[in-house]
């Protein structure tokens, strides 16, 4: 280090509060390992949603034996209070909560990008006008309030393969969660703009539409890509607690939250009801951090 | 290698020794910042006052129909709607409400006629705020630990371990844990399984394990940001010139490192208060604590819609408190951040 390079070290680079997220060690030496274990896991998950209670002898509402049976071969995860297979439960829920998700975060993702890129091509006044909105946005208390009004509204929504409770649910997260896109977004955006390529672009005459959607935004995937992925494991664990207090996915629908509510009264007696869809959720976001982490090294070259 | 330069020995002073007149600018700067910080207080003051107003009113269907139910007389409704205010313009109904906001009152319960919300809903604020600031403490005692080994003991077998347990913590959803934490309890009783003691030094012996429980998302991400910030400190010069001047390795972490690592963390403690509200809202549940999570349950199942507005309200407001007091605590510690930029 010489005299010359000593400005940039007293300055600390303040990362984005979700890169300074615990990060798997082994994602940043073999991304390409973390990857693939990471989507393995996933896909194991995802495949089972689809096809487990396809394929299964029982279905998520039917007796399917005894009540409280422990685990065996033939209830893998055992049964619950009402004698259902907690196994064929836990994949139908699993359905809700995946199908709750992917809208929560396309949702997110679509409108905070969108506003991202305006923001960051537009005229100055409409870009801090976008920016003070998100701000507020983002400071805004969002889980509570988040929590109320999918409360308040959980007896509505019931629509196509959407259960009651769970549009509401899916609004609210959206609602509030799309403004932490618009701000990383627009941050990137920004770099993004003062890079020669754009200035070429913006230099040869092409529409702001055409720079946008040619130049902005397939090199902004990456980077939301990584944070959608991040916002996936944020999102389940919002949407698995809303039965705690009554909100989201309203029974008898099957959710891994309130799988896990419903085996807390026998906790003692049969943990498998509660802990097997638990173990399910934990298996889902190890995977998706790894996938996410791969992703992060993609970015910046392991530069955490 | 520039060992003990001046301006990164005494980082909060380089930036506005190196300008002229430049006191003026700064204090300009803090006066810009400050006015923004504020007005965005404010804005999002009203959006959430806002926000609770309309949740109420944007019920499909007359909220008094809805308290009294199918086979109420629609004089009763009628009645009812009066009390409730329902029957005048809209907004003279969010004026009153406001004002009533600025008296300190949040309305008056539906279910129980005489009790206003705030007698409802303060005891069990209480609740989870207590077991809010024990997870608090708890995550700050475990996040700094493992943070200070992470930063220490770089990419060892150990910290790769840590670090690892630190990510599948962080996966767990917090109500899964307690549920874990719960089970180990009725096992082995190590602390009452859920339930309540109203004597402040008794119910920690109820706070501890539903505390811990929600601690499971926030200290990972305080182990996770001390131990960046430490190696970022490391690098930096004055720490070699600790090292230089002979210390000893752990009064150079401990009085030279550590303290400028810290500052992360203040923010961090602030932005993600939150969530763990949010969070605790869920694992009180969990633990049968009666806080704010069955109150609002409770109040929803009976249609008691203002006290479900009052929550909401009064735990939006703590959290933007909290916000800006870390805020505040960063422009008192860092000068640095008191810039209209950052």
């Amino acid at each position: 280090m010489t005299a010359t390079t000593q400005t940039p070290s007293t300055t600390p680079r303040r990362s984005p509060h979700w890169l300074r997220l615990p990060h798997w060690k082994f994602a940043q030496r073999r991304p390409r390992g973390a990857l693939a274990l990471g989507l393995a896991l996933l896909a194991v998950i995802v495949l089972a949603t689809i096809f487990v209670p396809m394929l299964s002898p029982y279905t998520a509402t039917a007796i399917a034996g005894k009540p409280l049976m422990a685990p065996s071969w033939l209830h893998w995860f055992g049964t619950d209070t009402a004698g259902r297979d907690v196994f064929v439960r836990t994949w139908v829920g699993g359905r809700n909560d995946l199908l709750m998700v992917v809208l929560v975060v396309l949702g997110s993702s679509i409108i905070g990008t969108l506003v991202g890129v305006v923001a960051s091509m537009s005229s100055p006044l409409t870009d801090s006008i976008l920016m003070r909105f998100t701000d507020a946005l983002i400071s805004f208390p969002g889980m509570i309030i988040v929590m109320a009004i999918a409360l308040v509204f959980s007896g509505v929504g019931e629509i196509g393969p959407f259960p009651r409770g769970a549009l509401p649910a899916v609004i609210a997260i959206i609602a509030i969660n799309w403004a932490s896109y618009t701000r990383l977004v627009r941050g990137e955006a920004l770099s993004l703009r003062s890079r020669d390529f754009i200035t070429a672009a913006t230099l040869l005459g092409y529409s702001k539409s055409r720079i946008i959607a040619r130049h902005l935004l397939p090199n902004l995937a990456t980077t939301v890509g990584a944070y959608m992925v991040v916002d996936a494991i944020v999102a389940v664990v919002t949407i698995a607690g809303m039965p705690f207090i009554g909100a989201g996915i309203q029974p008898p629908a099957p959710e891994w939250g309130s799988l896990m509510l419903a085996g807390s009264t026998v906790l003692y007696s049969a943990w498998w009801v509660t802990v097997m869809p638990g173990l399910v959720v934990t298996v889902y976001g190890i995977a998706l951090s790894l996938i996410a982490d791969s992703l992060l090294a993609e970015i910046d070259g392991g530069a955490r | 290698m520039v060992v003990g330069a001046e301006d990164s020995s005494a980082p909060t002073s380089g930036e506005s020794a190196s300008k002229p007149a430049a006191g003026h600018g700064r204090h300009r700067g803090l006066a810009r910042a400050l006015t923004k910080r504020v007005g965005q207080i404010i804005f999002v003051l009203v959006g959430v006052v806002v926000v609770t107003f309309s949740m109420l009113r944007l019920i499909p269907g007359d909220p008094a129909r809805l308290i009294l139910g199918k086979f109420a007389t629609p004089d009763s409704v009628a009645e009812l709607r009066h009390e409730m205010g329902l029957d005048k313009p809209i907004l003279t109904q969010f004026t009153d409400m406001v004002v009533g906001l600025f008296q300190g009152k949040l309305g008056v319960s539906l279910v129980s006629r005489t009790q206003t919300v705030n007698e409802l809903i303060g005891p069990a604020f209480l609740n989870t705020m207590g077991v809010v600031a024990v997870s608090l403490a708890i995550s700050l005692v475990i996040g700094i630990s493992v943070g200070i080994i992470g930063g220490i003991r770089r990419n060892d077998a150990f910290d790769r371990w840590l670090q690892g347990l630190m990510v599948v913590l962080l996966s767990t959803p917090p109500f899964m844990f307690g549920m874990l934490l719960l089970l180990l309890a009725l096992r082995t009783k190590i602390a009452p399984v859920g339930g309540w003691n109203h004597t402040p030094f008794d119910s920690v012996k109820y706070i501890w394990l539903p505390a811990l429980a929600l601690s499971i998302a926030l200290a990972p991400v305080i182990a996770r940001s001390l131990r960046q910030s430490i190696r970022e400190t490391f690098a930096q010069d004055f720490v070699e010139a600790a090292i230089a001047r002979g210390l000893p390795r752990r009064q150079v972490v401990l009085r030279h490192v550590l303290p400028n690592s810290l500052l992360p963390i203040v923010g961090l403690i602030g932005y993600s208060l939150g969530g763990l509200i949010g969070g605790a809202v869920v694992v009180e549940v969990v633990f049968n604590i009666p806080g704010i999570g069955a109150r609002m349950m409770a109040a929803v199942g009976a249609r008691d819609f203002p006290v479900v507005q009052g929550i909401a309200l009064v735990s939006a407001v703590t959290v933007i408190f909290f916000n800006a007091l870390a805020d505040a605590a960063y422009w008192l510690i860092d000068p640095r951040t008191r810039t209209a930029g950052s």
